[in-house]
């Protein structure tokens, strides 16, 4: 009865609890969709892969819970650091010449040259086509005894390299791969970092007599610092879930000494080929601790004071 | 009907009213209810075949569907939620990891498979069969293993040439080996065998006893095992040993493709099944191919079952369709058709499967991969066995290809296999 002490509000009619509490009704039914889809296919597969990890289980038979044996598994685990291991060095190895590449074609296609869509819609196009028939076309080139590739270093002479045997050589095909697919991204989203810089640094650039490689060094790179972090980190992102291009090139299990065995191969190939869900589901987690370091090492790069508003 | 706001969010709200009361609903057991599913791998079983049987067993609605490639992880899917299950389905020559959980099956003794049991080759039988008697699956299709082997570049190097002949001088891998030497001398850079996983498997193809002893009785370090390995390792260190990127996997065996067109490999072991793909990439070596007896003695790789599930509403008829569409009548339309190797003998006698084939120079190779198929020694499989042997060649495919010590090789070998079995509880 305390609500009747109260001095009624003038203006708003009081609205009635039952009412109150249904009119936004139609609000959170339009949101629904998006609560309910995340429920159903995001929060309940991630919350039962956990307890799926602490499990021993075939697929068909009866679960066997074995605690935290898995995980003790796992971290004894050499082909899982082993994958850890390959994943962080074909990352590393596209990622620097795929950066360079990326720059210097963007920075080509900021310049006034003709048929500037079409070079642009060319360096995109490998990003949109399917990885698969990619790889089986990669498979062709990278052929050591037949393959285009070794055909032509053998023009100039250079012995064949065996690419999809010698484990770095394989390492050097997918990271290849990947700088394939993922240059002419970057070098869009580079490009429309270039467009975006003011002008009138460049003028007064020109004016204090800088050539075009300071101006690039000088200008360019550090005006472009915050577009090349978002690169890194979307890279590091999709790097981390290296996975078609091994699996394509070399099979479920990694090629020769598991050279590219990357640790998205490593969980597919336990969970969906040998059948042995539990441990799938602990690998899967302990690639979530990989991915949260990286997370946490990228957000202290971004948080370093004046990172972003480095050069100016 | 205009779009208001109104009417769009009423139309919204019994969208999502509507999924909640679907999702309330049982969803079906079996993938087609009323209906008899078979599901089957892309030439798993052959496309002529089961057309007939559609024709034949349509008053029982067989709904044939061809699942590709991820057959498996469909299955094991539909069988942990018993919901869209097929009734009859394909399994593997990974059978053995289905024994445990047979109580997804039917057993097909209740329909009365003891009666036809004679018609199939026993050693075949009985791996469809259950520690307990349990019969989970049909014999669709075996893969006797043999010689392929170049015979013109053998005659052309002066070397045995006919099949028998040939047979006759490679008794024994070892054998088979100090030929390939002499052989190599003669035409070098060119090999007699594909990697050191080919002498690995099919060395233990031959095998009676392979990881386990009935009871899943882990063998440990059984000599056939090492007798495998130390075989494999012989056939690299003389240097016969092609080691080709990815051989063993369909699509990215370019190597060995190309190396079969340029007459690089002048001979391999192999299960039957892969004369479709030499067939296939290499049609210009027609009529230069022979198939003899394997050195070591006859062995099997792969071939495949039907299985019925304990899921279907009619077993008694799922079982007709099965005894039909792998009958030993219907068997030798499906070798020819489909590469399917027949799992009873009264198809090795079929005349058409007789005749003399162009692509192997008018050999009737039928005679050759029949006698292997008889010889054949029935093997106890557990269901860890694939993934041993892929830790095996694994290491093999690094002393091969990535210049690992061997010894090193086989103790790694040893360790992840004790890893595995550990893990899944087996140690």
């Amino acid at each position: 009865m305390a609500t009747l002490t109260r001095p009624a509000t003038p203006v708003l009619t009081p609205v009635p609890r039952r009412r109150k509490r249904w009119r936004y009704l139609p609000q959170y039914l339009a949101v629904a969709p998006f609560f309910v889809l995340f429920a159903v296919f995001g929060l309940y597969p991630v919350l039962y892969s956990l307890f799926l990890a602490l499990q021993r289980w075939d697929g068909v038979g009866p679960m066997k819970f074995v605690g935290l044996g898995n995980f003790e598994f796992l971290v004894t685990d050499p082909v899982f650091w082993d994958s850890i291991g390959n994943t962080l060095i074909i990352w590393v190895m596209s990622t620097i010449p795929m950066t360079a590449l990326a720059l210097l074609i963007a920075v080509g296609l900021h310049s006034s040259i003709r048929f500037k869509g079409v070079f642009r819609v060319a360096y995109f196009l490998p990003n949109v086509t399917s990885i698969v028939a990619m790889s089986l076309v990669f498979g062709s080139i990278f052929s050591s005894e037949f393959g285009i590739l070794n055909w032509f270093f053998g023009l100039f002479g250079i012995d064949p390299v065996p690419w999809l045997t010698d484990p770095w050589a394989i390492r050097v095909a997918i990271s290849i791969m990947i700088l394939w697919r993922w240059v002419g991204y970057n070098a869009i989203i580079f490009l429309a970092g270039l467009q975006a810089l003011p002008s009138d640094v460049y003028e007064a650039a020109r004016v204090d007599g800088a050539g075009p490689v300071r101006t690039f060094f000088r200008i360019t790179l550090p005006l472009l610092r915050p577009v090349l972090l978002f690169s890194v980190v979307m890279s590091a992102i999709s790097g981390l879930q290296i996975f078609t291009e091994s699996q394509i090139l070399l099979g479920n299990r990694g090629g020769p000494d598991e050279a590219g065995m990357t640790m998205v191969l490593y969980f597919y190939n336990n969970a969906f080929v040998n059948n042995d869900f539990g441990y799938g589901a602990a690998i899967a987690w302990g690639i979530f601790v990989v991915v949260v370091l990286f997370a946490i090492l990228n957000w202290r790069l971004i948080q370093r004071p004046g990172f972003l508003k480095a050069g100016r | 009907m205009t779009l208001t706001r109104r009417s769009f969010l009423t139309a919204a709200g019994l969208g999502v009213a509507a999924l909640g009361s679907a999702a309330s609903c049982t969803s079906p057991t079996t993938a087609n209810p009323g209906k008899l599913t078979l599901w089957y791998t892309s030439g798993g079983l052959a496309d002529q075949v089961v057309a007939d049987a559609q024709q034949r067993f349509g008053a029982d609605g067989l709904y044939p569907s061809q699942v590709s490639g991820q057959l498996k992880q469909r299955l094991l899917a539909a069988l942990s939620g018993e919901a869209y299950l097929p009734d009859i389905t394909m399994l593997g020559d990974d059978i053995a990891t289905y024994f445990a959980d047979s109580a997804h099956f039917a057993d097909l003794r209740n329909f009365g498979a003891d009666t036809v049991k004679d018609h199939y080759l026993p050693w075949k039988w009985q791996a469809g069969t259950a520690p307990d008697g349990f019969q989970l699956g049909f014999p669709i299709d075996i893969g006797p293993a043999a010689l392929y082997y170049r015979h013109d570049l053998f005659a052309q190097a002066g070397f045995p040439s006919e099949p028998d002949d040939v047979a006759a001088a490679v008794p024994t891998w070892d054998a088979y080996f100090d030929f390939g030497r002499r052989l190599q001398e003669k035409l070098p850079g060119r090999h007699l065998i594909t990697d050191t996983k080919t002498v690995y498997t099919y060395s233990m193809a031959q095998e009676p006893q392979k990881y386990f002893a009935p009871g899943n009785a882990y063998l440990g370090d059984a000599p056939q095992v090492r007798r495998a390995w130390d075989r494999a390792l012989t056939a690299f260190r003389s240097g016969l040993t092609a080691g080709y990127a990815g051989s063993q996997d369909p699509g990215t065996s370019i190597e060995r493709h190309a190396a079969w067109n340029s007459g690089k490999e002048l001979s391999f072991v192999n299960a039957s099944w892969i004369v479709g793909e030499l067939k296939k990439s290499a049609p210009d070596t027609a009529g230069k191919w022979r198939v003899c007896r394997s050195p070591g003695g006859a062995g099997n790789q792969g071939g495949s079952f039907l299985a019925i599930t304990k899921y279907c509403p009619r077993p008694d008829r799922a079982y007709e369709v099965v005894r039909w569409l792998l009958s030993p009548e219907n068997q030798p339309r499906s070798y020819l058709e489909a590469g399917l190797f027949p799992t009873s003998p009264a198809a090795f006698d079929d005349p058409r499967l007789l005749a003399p084939e162009p692509f192997f120079g008018g050999q009737a190779t039928m005679s050759v991969l029949a006698h292997a198929a008889r010889e054949v020694k029935p093997a106890y499989f557990s269901p860890w066995d694939i993934g041993i042997s892929d830790a095996f060649t694994d290491e093999l495919t690094n002393v091969e290809l990535a210049g690992k010590d061997p010894g090193q090789a086989w103790d790694d070998a040893r360790r992840s296999v004790e890893r595995l079995l550990t893990r899944q509880g087996v140690l």
